[in-house]
């Protein structure tokens, strides 16, 4: 076996490592009977918060209501636990690749502030639009796809096809 | 005093069926007597071993805030009393058969001895310190020639708090899920535990990290063999011992037992520390946050569980 450099510039080939991924959504939905998930963790963490802080409003709205309030327990969620599971196995992969230290990635033509505040404002754009279409990359896109659902395609299209088009848009910031 | 009078075993308010009567400050007290207990055995045995100048943050500087986990122990113990005026009542007798005797007497001797072993250190780690007074210089000259002597009952006392930590429940007879004698032991473990976990946080010697994350895997292994001990003897137990089990093994205390207590509290931290061992970077402050939290959830979540377990249906 060719041996790993151990200095943080190791990467997993690409498709090994989409095999690796679905293996695991496999698994995911033969133990727990569910998909992988990743904006559901941070909705149901927002639910739960805001039912903490102003519970009448979570009763009021329509949306909230759905997963906080009453006897609903939003933390006590399989998304909740398995986002926990995904920060630890990937510190693990960190130390084991080395590449373990706090940094702000960017294109050497930008200022990490820069970075930061597009990555803040993509990030809030995403979410917004998970949560219109029920899910994120992960819950819609690859769950809804490995159960052949026709709006998991749908997502997937829409998420790589606006990529493409806003990555030219938005190059300035890595090229 | 207000008493009330009881007519029946059953449908008393807060006891039957379910017992409410222990909220957070049993738990937080619980916590922070295993971590000073860890704490003082650690500091005693490498004095005991001479090793003090080589683990300075285990013998010299992690005791430091033992006296300040201890008061504030006994503070939260004290909030959580009904009649808080008579809490001296505990130092007007001995009873062996009690614990909350063994516990009372065991902090009254450990409290003042972890405060005399910090001040007779505090002049090497804060040099400006100044005690004013002759008696006091007198004093400390006396405490540090004699700190083998201290370490000595300073251990013994720290294995006996610990255990008490455990004890404490389990001597509560009424409760399924405390009353197993495993908890004793397993409270002193995972006191040991979350000790190592702060000597990890203040050491700045390499050499000493390594030693105590050294000892901590084989602590948590210990932990984890009791934890299955626990559940076997339960599960080996009479029908509400089983249910008492139950409560971890899929009811509803399962999802946060396993995830924060086992996996996040216990395992996770373990492989941390062991590819530490094996030269790989991991800061270290990592699995000794997630230890420290581990234990603080597990005494929770025991504490709450068991108020829910009973023996009469």
């Amino acid at each position: 076996m060719k041996k790993i450099k151990n200095d943080g510039s190791f990467y997993l080939n690409p498709y090994l490592g989409g095999v690796i991924l679905g293996t695991v959504l496999l698994l995911s939905f033969y133990i727990s009977g569910r998909g992988l998930g990743a904006s559901g963790a941070v909705k149901n963490t927002v639910a739960a918060t805001v039912n903490v802080i102003a519970p009448q409003h979570v009763e009021k709205s329509a949306y909230y209501s759905q997963f906080a309030g009453g006897d609903k327990e939003p933390m006590s969620n399989w998304l909740v636990y398995e986002v926990l599971g995904v920060l630890a196995g990937a510190f693990i992969s960190g130390i084991v690749f080395n590449r373990l230290k706090l940094k702000v990635e960017h294109s050497p033509k930008i200022t990490s502030r820069r970075r930061l505040l597009f990555a803040l404002a993509g990030g809030l754009v995403f979410g917004f639009g998970a949560q219109l279409a029920r899910g994120c990359t992960s819950g819609a896109a690859l769950s809804g796809m490995a159960v052949l659902s026709f709006g998991g395609y749908i997502t997937m299209v829409a998420i790589f096809g606006t990529a493409f088009v806003v990555a030219w848009i938005l190059r300035k910031n890595w090229i | 005093m207000k008493e009330e009078l009881f007519a029946s075993g059953r449908n008393i308010p807060n006891i039957d069926p379910y017992l409410n009567i222990w909220h957070w400050q049993i738990p937080g007290y619980l916590f922070l007597g295993g971590l000073a207990a860890g704490i003082l055995l650690f500091a005693s045995f490498f004095t005991i071993m001479g090793k003090e100048n080589k683990m300075e943050a285990t013998v010299k500087k992690a005791p430091m805030i033992v006296p300040f986990a201890l008061v504030l122990g006994l503070f939260f113990l004290f909030l959580d009393l009904k009649h808080k005026l008579y809490f001296w009542q505990l130092y007007t007798t001995v009873r062996y058969e009690s614990p909350m005797s063994w516990g009372a007497w065991v902090l009254m001797a450990i409290t003042p001895l972890s405060i005399l072993w910090a001040a007779s250190y505090i002049r090497e780690l804060f040099p400006k310190w100044d005690w004013k007074y002759d008696i006091l210089k007198k004093a400390e000259k006396w405490l540090i020639a004699n700190r083998i002597l201290m370490a000595w009952p300073m251990g013994a006392l720290a294995v006996i708090l610990g255990i008490y930590t455990g004890i404490l429940l389990s001597a509560f007879n009424a409760r399924p899920l405390w009353n197993t004698s495993i908890l004793g032991p397993l409270f002193l473990v995972s006191g040991m535990s979350t000790g190592a976990a702060v000597i990890m946080l203040m050491s700045k010697d390499h050499k000493e990290k390594k030693i105590i994350g050294r000892i901590d895997i084989l602590l948590i292994v210990v932990e984890l063999f009791f934890i299955i001990h626990l559940f076997m003897g339960f599960l080996a137990g009479s029908e509400v011992q089983i249910n008492a089990a139950n409560l971890f093994l899929g009811g509803k205390f399962t999802a946060p037992f396993f995830a924060f207590v086992v996996i996040l509290g216990l395992i996770f931290p373990a492989v941390l520390e062991i590819f530490e061992l094996k030269g790989y970077k991991v800061p270290i402050v990592i699995p000794a946050i997630l230890i420290l939290l581990g234990g603080l959830i597990f005494r929770f979540l025991m504490v709450e569980a068991g108020q829910i377990t009973r023996y009469l249906y």
